[in-house]
């Protein structure tokens, strides 16, 4: 959350100075909705009218009523009062209700689009963009973008109309006077539009504060262990108080600011008033200026704060809502790097051989990843895929789901480019099981049936036994109507690990590819995955980066990959004679399983050892 | 080096554990001490800058009736009446203004100052609550508390309290006003007003409650939104674009419909109160004007009460939605009171002032503990003598108490059972900031903030160290040439914002940081953890280094990190089921020791098997 604000007022630093081309497509947003738009511009602009009439009537209610004695004249202007009153309500139910559901719509139309364009983009720019860069996009850009086309175009046609009916109406009074008034409105604009500049610089200094101290208690609470073992306490809170003193200044500065914003601009609208009164009450007695004048005048200038209050709100925060609408749109322009050729034909099966034909990979670092990569896997082959962090492991996965594809070199299927195929048809024959599984909200049924939206519930059943991940469904407290949490966080990673090997099983894919998990997961849920594993390799061409010492022992072949290269290749008996690459992180791997299980129970290791005698 | 430290005493400038009060508005008002006077001071300035506004009509009736009805002019003729009048009116509204800003000026500074205080005590006071407190406390609750609840409090100050003051201040001086023009104009033009508060405050309790339900439905959409972004590879791997297109429209329509039942409210609302409010004004306009045509007030009573009115009736809307959000603020002040009122552990408190260093001397007599959760015994009857400068080994499954012995040690545990002598005297008669400066822990995994490595080093060392002894301590800790490596050496901010450290790395930088502090007793975790052969040498050679002339306790899982130990103490279940040397151990053949050691040594057989088998 607090990282989110943190990125997005990063990023308000810096737009472009060609507002106005970005401005112009930030109203194309609007054309579908044209009429709303006309609906509410008409509606705010009456309502704005009728406010400056309103004292108008006032004054005539003096002038014409109760000066001269007239009371059928005050019950004739009362009645015009009222059907304005009537009127101004319907204008500004319907101003409310227009504006307000447009906002929402735009918000939603906005949303929609980056959404729907962000499935569609490669996961590339997923790589180069933090998620909560992107849910900021999502979320506050749209948001911002909506308000400055609806309640931004609102308060200032508001704030104009009232400017101009006001003036209007002075000058209909006595223009001499709406002449003093209409000079003094750019000086209080001016002057308003400063202020606003200044409060929202205080504003951002204080948001970006308050984001450190959120962070400040964040770490302090996670940490707290190292806090006090190191008796850090006194000094976490000296740092903490620096904090805090930054953020005193900044929000104080800013509430003193914002206090003194509306009676500076109220006082030079008074200093015309007394200009105004000083004036115009001498020209009572010429007949050029009546008492109910006078007093119109005083209403007038006092609630003319309002309108340049908002004028200078609107243009203090519009640079800001067009630097959220750039970044939209920005997102909005970025072309998906894989995609469909012109011309694709869907892959009618992914069994066939698969070939890596001198391909070359790099990131958009450029560092090379994988150089001049060969490989030619045979239908229904199990492939294990070992070697270092960072060798090129899980690129060649990602290349094989066409997540990128090669810069140079090829990757055929069947003998043919996979770039030939549409993308949708090889990923709906593949099926992957990630290293940190992710599911989604709602129940256990819901995740396993991701794999095939239309199976039936038997069949979901039938894949969660085969994964191996029946037995533990049940013992939840709801079966399979178990809610997972907000990204399967209610279960443990080993549990999501059998739930995404049912979702895959249940996806009956041709080509099955799993990353294996490293962090260790308890003694009976490794022995369901390890049996779910195979049960879902059978008959299938099997990619997995392998951990575990069972799975690469099981593995039809063995690659080893170090810096990008295949180091060694072979089966397990192959690779163990060459006491090379494999036979060192073999060792290794083979010490680590055992030992990390000798306090834990003996039991087991007998087992371990029983079966390894078996193999 | 010395092990006595400079303490800072940060200057925490209100407790707030004065601010306990049952009843919450006592609590508030407990809570504002120092900041009384001026937020009085802020209420009073508001009175002020309300009664220049009072005379400013008040200035309109005089001119009206005084001086142009019966002719008094002020020096002698309308032109200087009209200029002192007018002078009148620009002084008014200086008053006005320039208390207005006081007011806001005083209420931002009460609660500013009350925010920045209260935000220091829960930084300190949070970090000193007991360790059992932490544990069974989520983060993000406690940072919900310190955030959201915390802005709460400000606002129900600066706005709120304050905006409170200024509607019934503005009230009550205006009908004032009103009733001394005349009684009968003053009753009849607030007829509604009762009537209105009522529906304003039910009215803002519904749209409080549909505008939690549209929150609800925008953090759903966010849920999605963040699922889908993280989940980027599931969605692409099962071509699963469409689905979750769909998904994602059906919560971003929900949203847009919950939006429009809120316009939709809120279109209402406004309106209906605006005819309401705007008739009643209308109902005094015309009741006063006939009063005026009838002679039983003047015309220039007539004006002033036109100005007048509408400042007792159109802001008794707001007051419903202050009230409303104030009872936010008393729900935050509760939510907050439950953290402050959390007893703390205390640092400094013992029976025993020890002088120097330890020696570091260690014997358990009988020694239980069990969790404030009472549910079981963590540890039973554990008896055993450590003389300084030797190395204890824990040896045990996960579970079996080893992190509850040693967390006894630094007091973040007490006893609850037996004794624990410390060169002779009683643990608990030490204050536990003593204890903590002596001893020192390596965690297996460790908590690194996120600042330079040069400050993760020196963290807590609680004084000033030149950059060589640092280096000193990474070359002695082998983690100095991989911190050459990072962009800025020893600068690099470690995290999300630097560089990501593995378990193996950051267990060093605390090897360095410990080696730093110099205790004189040490806690290690030395659980297996997947680091290469050459690194795990390497962080064994910088452990032996550390645990010279040091009384050290090593918790582990192999065996090979604990053959060297002078006593090794093996738990199961929070008892000692073995102590005694490596050699003693190996000497009982039934003995968990002696098996665990037995199938270490299968180990290596076993490997050899499988190679011999492989060729």
């Amino acid at each position: 959350m607090s990282d989110t604000d943190l990125i997005e007022l990063e990023e308000e630093e810096h737009t472009s100075q060609l507002t106005a081309p970005v401005f112009r497509r930030i109203l194309t947003l609007l054309k579908p909705h044209w009429k709303w738009v006309l609906g509410f511009l008409i509606t705010i602009a009456l309502t704005s009218a009728l406010d400056a009439w309103f004292t108008y009537l006032n004054k005539q209610i003096v002038d014409t009523g109760i000066v001269p004695g007239d009371k059928a004249r005050v019950m004739q202007l009362a009645v015009i009062y009222g059907v304005f009153q009537l009127l101004q309500a319907g204008f500004v139910f319907t101003f409310i209700y227009l504006a307000g559901v447009l906002g929402e719509r735009v918000q939603y139309d906005l949303r929609k689009m980056l959404f729907n364009h962000l499935q569609d983009l490669s996961l590339s720019y997923y790589a180069q963009n933090a998620v909560g860069r992107l849910i900021a996009r999502v979320t506050s850009d749209t948001g911002r973008v909506a308000d400055l086309l609806t309640w931004g175009v609102v308060d200032t046609t508001w704030a104009v109309m009232n400017i101009i009916t006001s003036v209007t109406f002075m000058a209909l009074i006595n223009w001499r006077l709406a002449l003093i008034v209409f000079t003094v409105i750019p000086l209080m604009l001016f002057i308003a539009v400063q202020f606003r500049k200044r409060i929202l610089v205080e504003y951002r200094t204080a948001r970006r504060t308050n984001s450190k101290i959120t962070g400040a208690f964040n770490e302090n609470f996670q940490g707290v262990r190292v806090v006090k073992a190191l008796l850090r306490e006194d000094e976490n809170t000296r740092e903490f108080q620096g904090l805090t003193t930054q953020m005193y200044n900044a929000s104080y500065r800013a509430a003193w600011l914002s206090a003194l914003f509306l009676p500076t601009v109220q006082i030079i609208a008074a200093l015309a008033l007394g200009v105004i009164v000083g004036y115009g009450g001498t020209q009572i007695q010429v007949g050029m200026m009546t008492i109910g004048g006078i007093q119109a005048f005083v209403s007038y200038l006092t609630f003319m704060m309002w309108p340049i209050q908002d004028l200078a709100r609107v243009y203090a925060e519009m640079q800001h809502s067009i630097a959220s609408a750039e970044r939209i749109f920005k997102l909005a322009d970025t072309p998906p790097e894989v995609h469909d050729r012109p011309g694709a034909v869907p892959a009618e099966t992914l069994m066939g051989e698969i070939e890596f034909d001198h391909v070359d990979f790099f990131y958009e670092d450029r560092k090379p990843v994988l150089t001049d990569f060969t490989l030619k896997v045979k239908p229904g082959e199990t492939i294990a895929l070992v070697g270092p962090t960072g060798g090129g492991k899980s690129t060649i996965v990602n290349l094989l789901c066409r997540f990128y594809e090669p810069r140079s070199g090829v990757i055929r299927i069947n003998g043919r480019d996979y770039r030939d195929y549409t993308l949708a048809s090889i990923h709906s024959r593949i099926g992957i099981v990630l290293q940190t599984p992710h599911l989604f909200s709602g129940s256990v049924r819901d995740n396993i049936r991701y794999g095939r939206l239309e199976a039936a519930d038997e069949e979901i059943v039938e894949a969660a036994k085969i994964a191996g991940a029946h037995d533990f469904i049940v013992t939840l407290e709801k079966g399979y109507d178990h809610n997972v949490g907000e990204g399967g966080n209610l279960l443990s990673v080993g549990q999501k690990q059998l739930i995404s090997l049912a979702r895959a099983v249940l996806a009956r894919p041709e080509l099955f590819i799993m990353d294996e998990a490293t962090s260790s997961v308890d003694t009976l849920t490794e022995a369901l995955i390890q049996k779910g594993m195979e049960n879902l390799m059978q008959g299938r061409t099997s990619f997995v980066i392998a951990h575990r010492l069972s799975t690469i022992r099981r593995a039809d072949r063995i690659l080893v990959i170090e810096n990008g290269r295949i180091a060694e290749q072979g089966t397990h008996a192959e690779l163990l004679k060459l006491r090379g690459h494999y036979y060192r992180l073999y060792t290794q791997q083979f010490r680590h399983e055992l030992e990390a299980r000798y306090g834990v129970a003996e039991e087991e290791m007998k087992e371990e050892r029983e079966a390894l005698a078996a193999d | 080096m010395t092990t006595t430290q400079p303490t800072y005493e940060p200057a925490i400038t209100f407790d707030f554990r004065r601010a306990l009060h049952e009843n919450r508005l006592k609590g508030l008002w407990k809570m504002m001490v120092d900041y009384r006077l001026p937020y009085i001071g802020a209420t009073l300035a508001l009175a002020v800058s309300a009664l220049a506004k009072t005379f400013t009509y008040l200035l309109l009736r005089f001119f009206a009736d005084d001086v142009l009805a019966q002719g008094k002019f002020i020096g002698g003729s309308l032109v200087t009446t009209s200029l002192w009048i007018g002078a009148g009116f620009v002084g008014l509204a200086i008053v006005e203004g320039g208390f207005s800003f006081l007011s806001g000026r005083l209420a931002a500074y009460t609660a500013e100052g009350i925010t920045r205080r209260l935000r220091d005590f829960l930084f300190d006071h949070i970090q000193r609550l007991s360790f059992s407190y932490h544990a069974t406390t989520p983060t993000g609750d406690l940072i919900e508390r310190v955030t959201s609840d915390v802005d709460a409090l400000r606002r129900f100050f600066s706005e709120q309290g304050i905006g409170m003051g200024r509607i019934i201040l503005l009230f009550v001086i205006n009908f004032a006003a009103i009733l001394n023009l005349n009684v009968e104009l003053g009753l009849i033009s607030v007829i509604v007003i009762p009537f209105m508060l009522w529906v304003s405050l039910w009215f803002f309790k519904k749209v409080t409650k549909a505008y939690e339900e549209y929150q609800a439905q925008e953090a759903v959409l966010s849920t999605t939104l963040q699922e889908n972004l993280t989940g980027v590879r599931v969605v692409k791997a099962f071509a699963r674009q469409e689905y979750e297109k769909n998904k994602f429209e059906k919560d971003n329509w929900g949203k847009f419909l919950k939006g429009k039942i809120l316009l939709f409210m809120h279109s209402m609302f406004w309106p209906l109160s605006d005819i309401v409010l705007g008739l009643q004004m209308l109902f005094g306009f015309v009741y006063a004007a006939n009063m005026a045509i009838n002679g039983e007030i003047t015309v220039g009573m007539y004006i002033a009460y036109v100005g007048l009115v509408v400042w007792l009736i159109w802001p008794i809307r707001n007051l419903g939605r202050i009230i409303v959000s104030a009872s936010t603020g008393m729900v935050s002040y509760g939510r907050l009171m439950e953290v402050v009122k959390q007893a703390r552990e205390p640092l400094h408190d013992g029976k025993y002032q020890p002088a120097g260093a330890v020696r570091g001397e260690i014997v358990f007599e009988n020694v239980s503990f069990m969790y404030s959760d009472g549910k079981s015994d963590a540890l039973k009857n554990i008896s055993f003598h450590v003389k300084p400068g030797q190395a204890v080994a824990l040896l045990g499954s996960t579970g079996s108490g080893k992190t509850s012995l040693v967390n006894l040690l630094p007091r973040f545990h007490e006893y609850t059972g037996g004794r624990i002598l410390l060169d002779g005297v009683e643990l608990k008669d030490y204050p536990r900031a003593y204890l903590r400066r002596q001893i020192g822990i390596v965690e297996q995994e460790p908590f690194l903030f996120s600042r330079s490595i040069r400050e993760n080093i020196t963290y807590g060392v609680g004084r000033d160290v030149p950059q060589e002894e640092v280096e000193r301590a990474a070359k002695a800790a082998a983690i100095h040439d991989v911190i050459l490596t990072f962009p800025d050496g020893y600068n690099t901010l470690v995290g999300e914002k630097g560089v990501t450290l593995s378990g193996g790395q950051k267990q060093r930088v605390t090897i360095a940081r410990t080696l730093l502090k110099n205790p004189r007793i040490l806690i290690l975790d030395d659980s297996t953890s997947s680091v290469d052969t050459e690194t795990e040498a390497e962080i064994r050679a910088a452990l032996n280094q550390l645990m010279e002339n040091r009384t050290t306790f090593i918790i582990a899982h192999r065996i090979q990190s604990v053959m060297n130990a002078d006593l090794i103490l093996v738990l199961d279940k929070g008892e000692v089921v073995q102590m005694g040397t490596h050699e003693e151990l190996l000497a009982d053949p039934a003995g968990m020791y002696r098996r665990i050691y037995d199938i270490q040594t299968r180990i290596d057989e076993e490997l050899e098997m499988e190679i011999a088998k492989a060729q």
